[in-house]
């Protein structure tokens, strides 16, 4: 082959350990995203997050899902070639000039739960999901992105780390520093993104850490060992401020225009105890999907 | 070839015969023997590295199967070869997700080869050189995360023992012989989970009669008789020609009877024909490009893909926009 296949137009995007461009694959003239991994940059060598994204992409193939379609090193960097997508649920939020109805969030939340259904049969936890890695196609469509903190289900005598998440949408399993947790991670993101849309603003913005804890209990109760069990015996726990649950009514009047199936749907998500919170199948089946509106068609969904 | 070539499409090929091995090696590796040698050196150095710091036997495995399938790809030089060990126990580590930090890492291991102190700097210049070579190590598994991934051979003699309802002794036995499997080519010839198989089967009858093995179909397992069987004799195989480098000697669990080359090579006897995956003609292996052609590390764009059809896709549309 004579001439390179892919190119790099412009620059879209820097994280910590990647630079992202915007090219072209000659061969079909189709617009990719390119992720150039800085890797001289790392002390400790070519960094985790890229592994993880190649790792689980590359095992992951799903309508909800960016795909990764090539990979290929160019002046001795490690670039990964991923599908084009040009925008993201946090542009969408922000943007007031965007009207969404709840159809469309029904849409949003039904693709991106089918992508994490998706991670989740394939024993994947993704640990950072939020409208940013939630990105959108050109038609529509929700795409699960940012692989970089995924890992597989741990095995059961296995130690994980608590410092995954972004913190607004992080578990409070996670909050109160857990070291075996499971994909009910993920879902307590979902239920936190669900809000959010029906918000348009944060729903549980803490500062830091600290007020994270406080900020996500004043909002939902602080959990007790009768729905919890052994709650009690996270280090961070004697400290805390016990707060109720909100009662339905309330939550009637923070999301005003929810149903009754949006507000369990929404409830079933934010379960304190991640083992009596529902998981990727329960939401899917909810009864909230079964309700009129139906799911937006995404195509027909303006975001722009 | 380089200056002619911008571009290259690799389709990953994670497992390779004897035969394509051999062939491949033959571009990189000049003294067989120091090979093997220093092979044996490396297992060792890495096994120790692993105690100090703790590993698991999965972090040691794919620290094994990225050190032999490097050399597949690039020269083989004894003054590098335990920096490019370092790095693939690194790399290892981060694919198996039991991380250490690289300092860390470096210095067990300048600690474990030289007598001397080891300084900061010392360890820094030894760390920018291990970092080096991460990329390389990749390239030479062309980015295949599908390998050492989540099958690891001592997790599927557990799975695979219970589920064949042996016994512990066995199962424990096959956990030691599997240790010594890790030392052979194997790794790069058959899947993890194929020779979690062998090492059972093995470990089975040594202690049992062969007759005793449990009907089963392979397929069931995700693998067949071929690729188990390559397994299986390659391991007899060791114990018969490298009984005095084997750790199984030293490490029987209690209660399993002494073993010996003879040992071996009377289950080799009761095996009958020795079989393993079919290899193609000497003609096929000259005419395969990628067996013959050593790597060009100096083309522009060296791609690296999974999928045969994303290749055969791609081919189909050159061949389009030529006739065009």
């Amino acid at each position: 082959m004579s001439q390179v296949e892919y190119t790099k137009e412009r620059k879209v995007g820097e994280g910590t350990y990647a630079v992202v461009y915007l090219g072209t694959k000659q061969s079909s003239g189709r617009k990719i995203a390119v992720k150039e991994i800085k890797t001289s940059e790392f002390k400790d060598g070519l960094d985790m997050s890229a592994i993880r994204e190649v790792k689980y992409l590359q095992e992951i193939q799903h309508e909800n899902v960016i795909e990764l379609i090539d990979i290929f090193l160019a002046y001795d960097n490690l670039n990964l070639v991923l599908e084009f997508l040009p925008s993201d649920l946090e542009k969408v939020i922000k943007d007031r000039s965007i009207l969404f109805t709840p159809a469309d969030i029904k849409s949003w939340m039904l693709m991106t739960l089918r992508g994490v259904h998706h991670c989740h049969r394939n024993f994947i936890l993704h640990r950072d999901l939020k409208p940013n890695n939630l990105l959108l196609s050109p038609e529509g469509i929700i795409k699960v992105a940012d692989f970089g903190l995924a890992r597989t289900f741990p095995s059961a005598q296995e130690i994980l780390t608590s410092n995954v998440v972004t913190r607004w949408y992080r578990a409070p399993e996670l909050l109160f520093g857990a070291k075996h947790y499971t994909s009910a991670v993920d879902i307590w993101s979902a239920g936190v993104i669900f809000a959010e849309l029906m918000l348009r603003i944060p729903y549980l913005p803490g500062q830091n850490d600290v007020d994270q804890i406080e900020v996500t209990f004043r909002a939902l109760g602080t959990p007790t060992d009768a729905d919890w069990p052994d709650v009690s015996f996270f280090s961070a726990y004697n400290k805390l401020q016990i707060y109720p649950p909100p009662s339905r009514e309330e939550l009637r009047r923070r999301f005003i225009a929810a149903s009754e199936n949006a507000l369990s749907f929404l409830c079933g998500m934010l379960t304190m105890n991640p083992q009596k919170r529902w998981n990727a199948v329960e939401c899917l089946e909810s009864d909230y999907f079964k309700e009129a509106p139906a799911p937006s068609d995404p195509f027909s969904i303006k975001i722009s | 070839m380089s200056s002619k070539f911008e571009t290259q499409l690799l389709l990953s090929r994670p497992y390779l015969t004897r035969k394509q091995l051999l062939k491949l090696q033959s571009n990189t590796i000049t003294d067989r023997r120091t090979y093997n040698q220093k092979k044996i050196a490396i297992y060792k150095f890495l096994s120790d590295i692993c105690i100090q710091l703790k590993f698991p036997r999965r972090t040691l495995e794919t620290a094994v199967y990225f050190y032999q399938r490097y050399y597949v790809f690039n020269a083989f030089e004894t003054e590098l070869c335990y920096t490019v060990a370092t790095s693939c126990l690194l790399l290892s580590c981060k694919q198996v997700e039991t991380i250490k930090k690289a300092n860390e890492i470096c210095s067990v291991s300048l600690r474990l080869r030289s007598a001397g102190k080891v300084t900061p700097d010392i360890i820094d210049n030894f760390k920018k050189r291990v970092l080096q070579i991460e990329l390389r190590i990749l390239e030479a598994c062309a980015f295949d995360y599908r390998v050492n991934n989540s099958v690891h051979i001592d997790e599927y003699v557990v799975k695979m023992g219970r589920e064949l309802k042996l016994d512990y002794q066995t199962c424990h036995l096959a956990w030691v012989i599997a240790y010594d499997a890790l030392k052979l080519e194997t790794l790069l010839i058959v899947p993890q989970h194929t020779i979690a198989l062998a090492v059972l089967k093995t470990a089975h009858e040594l202690l049992h009669s062969r007759e005793s093995w449990p009907k089963f179909r392979y397929s069931a397992f995700e693998t067949d008789e071929y690729s188990v069987s390559q397994a299986y004799f390659d391991i007899l195989n060791f114990f018969i020609n490298s009984f005095s480098i084997c750790d199984l000697r030293e490490n029987l669990p209690a209660g399993v009877p002494p073993v010996s080359i003879d040992t071996f090579i009377e289950l080799k006897k009761n095996a009958g024909h020795e079989f393993g995956l079919k290899e193609a003609s000497d003609d096929a292996i000259e005419a395969d490009a990628y067996l013959t052609t050593p790597r060009d590390f100096s083309i522009r764009e060296r791609r690296y893909v999974l999928s045969p059809k994303l290749v055969a896709d791609e081919a189909q549309q050159k061949n389009f926009n030529n006739h065009r």
